[in-house]
């Protein structure tokens, strides 16, 4: 069963490594025949040349922007399952409330950015309050439609054996809205990120601890395309490992909901 | 599958600020046929300014507006706002002219983007950093001995400071735009323009108390005109034009800027009239020195752009120091 | 110890949905203390609107339900729906536990209770698993079990086993009867299928479309053993004739 699960898993890795690989050959080959200008579009092999020399500095960079999105992430999570719980309680509070959700969606980073600076110091804290404040709406969203959702006739159940709104929610509504708000996550996942380096950009801090939004700005800044190019071939990674928990997580936790798959 | 999608999309969305912020390849601004001098078909031109219309930028709304474009020829299109690395934009024949700072122009022609200084406004840099009166700061060094914060931009110039200061208390973060930020925090350091940020902070009720980068030592050209270098080697008549048409207009504009402010003041609303009169005043004598009184406004020398590339070639932000007649022309040299 | 049943009693009672459809028209029925009655009728006749009214999971626009309750703080009534309706997230136990949880009953307790039901349908051995490791027909024992963990005096079942095959229904249709031969309670059962209702119930009660109203209310003259062996019989085709032909009545 063991050798079963590692063979579906490196089944799954391979195909993209090999469309990743033969990407990048393609764009060498192009940027060598085009000449384009290095400030512009680095030659991949020069970027893999600075992941390798330059890693301690990005890893340092990647290091510093994970624990802010981590930050920000476990916030959307718990903040936005707590919204969804308070609008799905009661059906005025849902119509009142939920359209001014869809205000963490649209609100544009760069005009609440120094707001957040001041009110959490700037650096880690108001980073992680702009990539919460990009990801929250669809967990909210999400979690929301799950708990409406309900099974009308296992709420008529719980309604006939006297439970109260409490235990409705917490014992029926909030588990049968598990897949939707793992949906939510996944999305909220690489919202995150963006999230993250954009917020970097204005209110990240510098020096040691700076970020790989920091970097991307820098390095830009100075022209080097190369590093611009590095840092967001991390940033990716680093969606894309979140995205990849939320998965594994939501697989784990849905376990037991689903047909036992056939080998 | 979701992550192949995640992955092409914070991928594509990240390439897509990088490639933004630096100007795709466009077609070239095509060139009016007929040389400059011949006033029946003015030369159509493009100027991308690195930020929005300021004093910073008076002389080039003045040129236009007194008609000194116009009788040299030229038909210039001001387009503030350039986004990102203006030099990029010229590199790639986006726009004919634009604004940026010397050392921007040491980096780009590093890189290989053969971009040229023709005009430089500011014979002393306006770049400064502004901290509040009330913490009784004396010196540019009291910003990094004591505690508290400095919002800067990771660039040449903040390189400089903290090689000179070095071990120092203060906590450095992102310049957040605006003056929020400064307003709020009486801990906060901030850089800034003498012309623009302490202005509006003093109108917002704060104290700001500026010192000038150039002051410490470091006192780079800036908002210098650049072109490309092709342009200037394949159209020296155009070049000499427009040097000659900026000239004018800087002189108009620090002789009366009220007009020119006017016109400015209706495409900048963020900037009230008397702010405008005021970073007039300000900038008058960072424009028009003892130097630009002896030659011409806009003029720079071989001695200030090599100490600028040593100043860099110390600081590591460029590997090799070019040689100045690479960097920017002066009129005699262009004929 | 058989649990007494509950008397329930409808005294004109009257439905109309959101706009303006009358689902029942002025019903009046007597159901009695530990009687198993059957309710047949055509589709979308009332059947189950009539069956969430005695319930209590709807109000009926007019008229009155009285539910006998024999012991005032005790919720007395379940309700068996078409699907299984079990927890995804929770064990077979788990799920048939749920009722009593609910009710506040502590955990041992409630464990033993759930057993004990969940061995009378013969799930015994499938405690720990969970609900989307079984069939259709072990999903449906589960929410049988978990109607009983409660010792209800009132049992309501809207077409359980409509969607099992006929061999799983047959089962458990036996293993029904046998619960109320042992325990004693009142069920009121809605099916479509007269052979179905005419080998566990004691009584038929057939609907005419809507608004429905009664049209035939007899005694199933049928001996009280009922084996499987019952339904070959020509008394048993006599009697789901009659019914055959109060739904055709019915249908006109």
């Amino acid at each position: 069963m063991k050798s079963a699960s590692l063979r579906r898993l490196v089944a799954s890795i391979w195909p993209p490594v090999l469309v990743l690989i033969a990407a990048m050959l393609l764009l060498e080959l192009y940027v060598r025949w085009a000449n384009t200008p290095i400030y512009l579009v680095p030659r991949p092999s020069k970027v893999v040349n600075t992941l390798v020399e330059e890693r301690e500095y990005l890893v340092a960079a990647l290091w510093s922007t994970t624990k802010a999105a981590l930050v920000g992430f476990a916030a959307s999570t718990v903040f936005g399952m707590a919204i969804a719980i308070v609008l799905a309680s009661s059906v005025w509070v849902r119509r009142a409330f939920s359209p001014y959700t869809v205000f963490f969606q649209t609100v544009p980073i760069i005009a609440i950015a120094p707001m957040l600076s001041i009110w959490f110091a700037p650096g880690l804290k108001a980073v992680a309050a702009c990539a919460f404040i990009v990801s929250v709406f669809p967990v909210i969203a999400n979690t929301l439609a799950g708990l409406i959702a309900t099974d009308p006739a296992l709420v008529d159940l719980f309604r006939l054996y006297g439970a109260g709104r409490g235990a409705t929610m917490f014992k029926l509504r909030f588990p049968a809205s598990l897949p939707s708000v793992f949906t939510g996550l996944r999305v909220a996942a690489g919202l995150t990120v963006i999230g993250t380096v954009v917020a970097e950009f204005l209110v990240g801090e510098l020096g040691e601890a700076q970020g790989l939004g920091v970097v991307i700005v820098s390095a830009s800044h100075n022209g080097h395309s190369d590093r611009v190019f590095a840092a967001v071939l991390l940033a990716s990674a680093l969606g894309l490992a979140m995205l990849g928990t939320v998965n594994l997580v939501g697989r784990l936790v849905l376990a037991n909901w689903y047909a036992p798959a056939r080998d | 599958m979701i992550n192949q999608a995640w992955t092409r999309c914070g991928l594509g969305l990240l390439l897509a600020l990088q490639l933004a912020s630096s100007g795709c390849k466009k077609d070239k601004a095509a060139p009016a046929a007929g040389s400059g001098g011949s006033a029946s078909t003015a030369k159509s031109l493009s100027l991308t300014l690195d930020w929005v219309p300021e004093p910073e930028f008076g002389g080039f709304y003045a040129a236009r507006e007194s008609g000194a474009f116009g009788k040299h020829g030229l038909d210039v299109d001001i387009k503030p706002r350039g986004q990102g690395e203006t030099w990029k934009l010229v590199a790639q024949g986006v726009t004919d002219f634009a604004t940026t700072a010397a050392d921007q122009v040491l980096v780009a022609r590093e890189q290989g983007a053969d971009v040229v200084a023709i005009f430089a406004v500011y014979q002393t840099s306006p770049q400064a950093i502004m901290v509040h009166k009330a913490r009784g700061f004396t010196k540019i060094d009291d910003v990094f001995t004591n505690p508290g914060t400095l919002e800067a931009e990771d660039v040449s110039w903040l390189k400089f400071l903290r090689t000179k200061f070095p071990g120092s208390a203060v906590k450095l973060t992102s310049n957040s735009p605006g003056i929020a930020t400064f307003l709020a925090k009486s801990d906060l350091s901030k850089q800034c323009f003498v012309t623009s940020e302490p202005l509006q902070a003093l109108a917002g009720g704060s104290d700001p108390q500026t010192f000038l980068i150039a002051d410490a030592g470091y006192n780079p050209y800036t908002t210098v005109v650049i072109a490309r270098g092709e342009m200037v080697r394949k159209e020296p008549e155009t070049i000499k034009q427009m040097v000659l048409a900026l000239r004018e207009g800087w002189r108009v504009y620090l002789d009366d800027p009220s007009a020119t402010n006017a016109v400015m003041g209706k495409l900048n609303r963020e900037m009230d009239a008397s702010t405008f009169t005021d970073a007039a005043r300000v900038q008058h004598d960072l424009i028009d020195t003892a130097e630009t009184k002896k030659t011409a406004l806009g003029e720079m020398t071989n001695e200030r752009w090599q100490t600028l590339a040593k100043q860099l070639v110390d600081l590591a932000v460029i590997k090799a120091a070019p040689p100045p007649a690479e960097c920017f022309i002066s009129l005699d040299r262009l004929r | 110890m058989p649990t007494p049943g509950s008397s329930v009693t409808l005294r004109g009672v009257r439905q109309v949905f959101p706009g303006g459809v009358v689902a029942v028209e002025s019903m009046d029925l007597d159901v009695a203390a530990g009687e198993f009655l059957a309710i047949l009728g055509p589709s979308g006749s009332g059947k189950s609107t009539l069956l969430r009214i005695i319930a209590g999971l709807d109000r009926p626009t007019a008229g009155d339900v009285t539910v006998q309750r024999p012991d005032a703080g005790r919720f007395d009534i379940a309700y068996v729906f078409q699907d299984a309706h079990l927890l995804p997230w929770r064990t077979v136990l788990s799920n048939a536990a749920l009722p009593l949880e609910l009710q506040g009953v502590d955990r041992a307790r409630r464990r033993e209770i759930a057993t004990e039901a969940l061995v009378k349908v013969g799930l015994g051995d499938a405690l720990g698993r969970y609900p989307a490791q079984l069939s259709g027909g072990m999903r449906m024992r589960v929410s049988l079990a978990r109607a009983m963990v409660t010792s209800p005096t009132l049992l309501l079942l809207d077409e359980p086993f409509a969607a099992l095959d006929e061999i799983t229904r047959q089962l458990l249709d036996e293993q029904l009867r046998e619960l109320w031969l042992s325990r004693g309670m009142t069920v009121v059962f809605v099916t479509h299928s007269t052979s179905e209702a005419v080998f566990l119930a004691e009584r038929t009660v057939v609907l005419s479309k809507r608004p429905a109203r009664i049209i035939s209310d007899r005694p199933v003259d049928l001996p009280a053993k009922r084996i499987g062996e019952l339904r070959a019989t020509a008394d048993f085709a006599r009697e789901t004739r009659h019914v055959y032909d109060a739904l055709e009545r019915g249908e006109a």
